[in-house]
């Protein structure tokens, strides 16, 4: 058997809802014995009267994190195949200070609010009832946020490959971190006047009890696991098929040649280029800056994931393999160099302009040229009056380390290639 | 539409294109066995009454009768609306075909009216909100016949086989639709007479709460105050909401053996059959299904009721509101999912 | 029946916190996603709206993917009735359900009421904005590691904490 069940095709939508259902009432259930139908104890949380919400969340979140690691670990379950929400920073930020403002003035979170409208607290159905107008004026400016929602996009990541740490210590950490508030919690309800019942407590309860055993046990799990190694399956794959299309639907997935051409003149966003031509191919001729590995090797070799990698080859779909791979691994920032290798030439080196552009096409023409014999290149079909651009000092110098044999080897092949 | 498109299914010369439905049947069908459960609880009262006549009267009872012919006519008003030729409706008193459930239910509904209002003139309530004009004038009548016990108890048995058949016909009308596998089954009429049963059971638990309730404040009281407040405050086991727990939980369970044994009988017949129950074990009818009639009305009432027969918890309306809900959406998708099952 | 029985006690927080985790650990293993809450409450506005003004929501960005919409399809949905359910049958089973508004002692009930509403909306624009809630993000981002959803729970607790002392006559 392989989890997600659902996902393998263990059952279909229909019985999905259902166990969404169920699910659903062991979440109601439990969220009630914890005594989140009450505002009154929910809130009691930000006056450090009674931590419950902190002691909740966080067991909740170790159980589930430790369960998905390890049942992962042992090979059950595909942890790529489990959705991520997508990370936009700007407005997760946002709405996150948004939520906490609006728990302590409402009183509940959406979950809770229908826990406690259950029980017939009637605040929470106008908090409901709240909820409901709040969604339909969001209907009305969202469109509007375009942007703000884009804003600090990362795309489907986690805390462990945006910041390079192998998963199991990351669980070893949130585990250590959340027994540690548990113990700063107790304290501070002491502190603070509020009460700790011995039997719930863990620091001032003696001998074993059931919370004691369940955080210790979680402590040992979550230790365990910064060294079992990660929870991926073979190639570590963590990305969904459908998380792939929407970005080369937006075209976020390539960067066009006279992109990447401005911008390695300007030296800034330049991104790490890797050529994934054969060596030879490599040394015949290969972009300003790029390193070569082959796609034979690319299955071994290490990035950072916060560095923007732009992947190249003779043609796009070489390139495009080798982008779905390295999106698969899980690194954010990933592109292909739109076109190939051809468009580079075609549009860069030997771009074919007007012959005797006018007004505002001379200008473009111009900088165009500028452009092609920065690189090496040559345009076709016009020929300016005015003396060759010649790069600034400031462009070449950055260029000047990676850029090898770059600019002798292209305008030759390209000239060759061109016959002209 | 080209021409070629008509196969020989989906061909009205082959299959016969059958009206569908909307909420105006389940509607009907819900009401109808509820009306059916209050004649058969109320019949059995009154039959009680007529061997053991110092047996004390309920509050919530007597409003039962009326509150049956009100639900009744209610439903029958959805049925009419449903009616493809609402002026030819009077067609089917004009004879009486034994073969057809249809003409049978038209005749059931005319003897049930009668036994309903026989009733509710046997046992009328001692105060009501409006009319005690007519309440006067029903007076006499009402002594009259509680003074002849042979006629008490015609009464009572006319109600139990009136409600009895009631029920029994709105299942048995959907088993009579050959082209609807899901329906092909003889243990439709006895489930849906127990549903009957159980919600009017539970429709009965929460009127004495709230009649109770508002006992005191007169009956006119402070009735919708009641009616929010009662929905989760301590009854009074003594106000008789108790025996219809006791009976609610017994329809209950008798219910969900009737509904395995429905499947169970579907899932042992022909590979159509199979197909039909699929639709509600695990096809497109699945959660709803299970969610709304079995977790929701069924077990979760069960679970509740024994914890307070048990004494471990306070008495709320909340089963009782939870075996309605359940009673509805039993209809509701075995009318929907009924119609989407076919040959 | 004499002694009436009374609330019982809650669960303790830690155990609580487990079967909520082998709740959302279920929902991980079954469905291949997490747990929430707010959606439930966006498909019934934005279908509510499709409803009641077809033409309005057919042309519009954000209602238009509502028209064609079947909210009875929608996991959340059912999933938030479960909640409903299951909150039911435990307060219930614990004598803890009963109508009542939750406030402070030194705060009136229009007063809370009129708070809970403001409350639920900026929730509804907050959830929206970070495509979650307490239960999205927090916890089934916060159990995934989620990059995004540690940032949303490290913000929310800063500003509930921020704004806490503001209302503390709502409260204590």
């Amino acid at each position: 058997m392989n989890a997600p069940l659902y996902k393998f095709g263990l059952f279909g939508d229909h019985v999905g809802l259902l166990i969404g259902f169920l699910i659903g009432v062991g979440f109601g259930f439990f969220l009630e014995r914890a005594g989140f139908g009450s505002g009154n104890k929910l809130a009691r949380q930000f006056y450090f009267k009674d931590m419950a919400v902190l002691k909740v969340m966080f067991s909740a979140i170790v159980t589930a994190m430790l369960g998905v690691f390890w049942l992962s670990r042992v090979g059950f379950m595909d942890l790529s195949q489990v959705y991520l929400v997508p990370t936009h920073l700007g407005p997760q930020i946002a709405g996150g200070l948004m939520l906490g403002a609006g728990f302590v003035i409402g009183g509940y979170c959406p979950g809770t609010s229908v826990v406690a409208a259950a029980t017939g607290r009637i605040d929470a159905w106008i908090y409901m009832v709240g909820m409901f107008a709040g969604m339909l004026a969001v209907g009305f400016f969202m469109p509007g946020l375009g942007d703000f929602m884009a804003s600090g996009d990362l795309g489907q990541t986690t805390l462990s490959s945006s910041w390079n740490i192998p998963y199991g210590l990351l669980v070893a950490g949130v585990v250590l971190m959340a027994f540690g508030a548990f113990l700063a919690a107790e304290w501070g309800e002491v502190k603070s006047g509020g009460r700790t019942r011995e039997e719930q407590s863990l620091l001032w309860h003696r001998g074993y009890s059931r919370p004691r055993l369940f955080v210790g046990g979680a402590v040992l799990l979550g230790v365990g696991a910064a060294a079992a190694g990660t929870p991926y399956r073979g190639a570590e794959l963590r990305t969904s098929a459908a998380e792939l299309t929407r970005i080369v639907s937006r075209e976020a997935d390539h960067i066009a040649p006279r992109a990447l051409a401005e911008r390695l003149v300007e030296g800034t966003q330049v991104p790490r280029i890797v050529d994934l031509q054969l060596p030879e191919e490599y040394a015949a001729f290969h972009l300003p800056g790029a390193e070569n590995i082959p796609m034979t090797d690319l299955p071994a070799a290490t990035f950072t994931a916060s560095e923007p990698v732009l992947l190249y080859a003779a043609d796009e779909a070489q390139a495009a393999q080798a982008w779905v791979l390295l999106k698969s691994r899980g690194y954010p920032a990933v592109y292909t160099l739109g076109g190939g290798l051809a468009a580079w030439k075609s549009d860069v080196l030997s771009p074919q302009l007007p012959a005797t552009p006018v007004g505002e096409a001379l200008e473009q023409a111009r900088a165009r040229a500028a452009l092609a014999r920065h690189f090496g290149g040559q345009p076709r079909g016009f020929v300016d009056a005015a003396a060759p651009a010649v790069p600034t000092p400031a462009a070449v110098s950055t260029l000047a380390p990676g850029a090898t044999n770059a600019p002798a080897a292209a305008p030759k092949k390209a000239k060759k290639k061109e016959g002209c | 539409m080209n021409e070629e498109l008509w196969t020989n299914r989906n061909n009205p010369g082959i299959d016969p294109i059958l009206h569908v439905w909307g909420w105006e049947i389940p509607v009907y069908l819900f009401l109808g066995g509820l009306v059916a459960g209050l004649l058969v609880l109320g019949g059995y009262r009154v039959m009680r009454q007529a061997f053991a006549p110092e047996a004390a009267t309920q509050r919530a009872w007597p409003f039962a009768p009326m509150l049956g012919i009100a639900l009744l006519s209610l439903g029958m008003f959805a049925l009419f609306l449903d009616l493809g030729h609402k002026l030819h409706a009077w067609r089917m008193y004009l004879t009486f075909q034994v073969g057809s459930p249809m003409s049978w239910g038209a005749w059931i509904l005319v003897l049930v009216y009668p036994a309903l209002l026989a009733a509710a003139v046997l046992h009328p309530p001692e105060r009501v909100p409006f009319g005690h004009a007519l309440l006067a004038r029903v007076k006499p009548w009402s002594e009259a016949l509680q003074a002849r016990p042979r006629l008490v108890l015609a009464v009572g048995v006319a109600n139990m086989v009136g409600g009895l058949a009631l029920g029994l016909y709105t299942g048995i009308l959907l088993g009579s639709l050959g082209a609807r596998p899901l329906w092909n089954s003889a243990i439709l009429g006895p489930l849906f007479l127990t549903s009957g049963l159980s919600t009017a059971a539970a429709l009965m638990h929460i009127l004495s709460v709230v009649s109770e309730r508002t006992g005191a404040a007169g009956p006119q009281g402070r009735f919708a105050d009641a009616l929010l407040a009662g929905f989760f405050r301590m009854l009074n086991p003594q106000a008789g909401g108790d025996v219809m727990l006791r009976a609610d939980t017994s329809f209950v369970t008798l219910e969900l053996l009737l509904l395995g044994l429905w499947l169970i009988g579907l899932g042992t017949a022909t590979a159509v059959h199979k197909e039909a129950a699929q639709l509600v074990l695990s096809g497109a009818y699945a959660p709803a299904f299970w969610a709304l009639v079995v977790v929701t009305g069924l077990v979760t009432p069960l679970i509740l009721q024994a914890a307070e027969l048990s004494g471990r918890i306070r008495h709320t309306l909340a089963p009782a509101v939870l075996v309605l809900v359940g009673g509805f959406a039993l209809r509701w998708i075995l009318v929907s999912a009924g119609q989407a099952s076919h040959f | 029946m004499s002694t009436r029985p009374e609330p019982q006690p809650y669960m303790n927080p830690y155990l609580a916190g487990l079967g909520i985790g082998l709740m959302l650990l279920a929902a991980f293993v079954t469905m291949g996603r997490g747990l929430g809450g707010s959606s439930a409450f966006a498909t019934a506005a934005g279908v509510t709206v499709a409803t009641a003004a077809p033409d309005f929501a057919a042309g519009h960005a954000y209602f238009g993917e509502f028209v064609d919409a079947h909210p009875w399809s929608e996991w959340l949905v059912w999933e938030v009735m479960g909640v409903f359910l299951g909150g039911l049958l435990s307060g219930l089973l614990a004598n803890r359900a009963h109508l009542t508004v939750e406030h402070g002692p030194r705060f009136t009930i229009a007063k809370r009421l009129a708070l809970a509403f403001i409350g639920g909306t900026i929730m509804a624009i907050g959830a929206k904005l970070a495509s979650g809630c307490t239960s999205g993000q927090a916890l089934t981002g916060g159990s995934l590691l989620n990059a995004g959803s540690w940032a949303f729970m490290m913000s929310m607790f800063a500003a509930a904490y921020g704004v806490a002392w503001f209302l503390r006559k709502q409260w204590v």
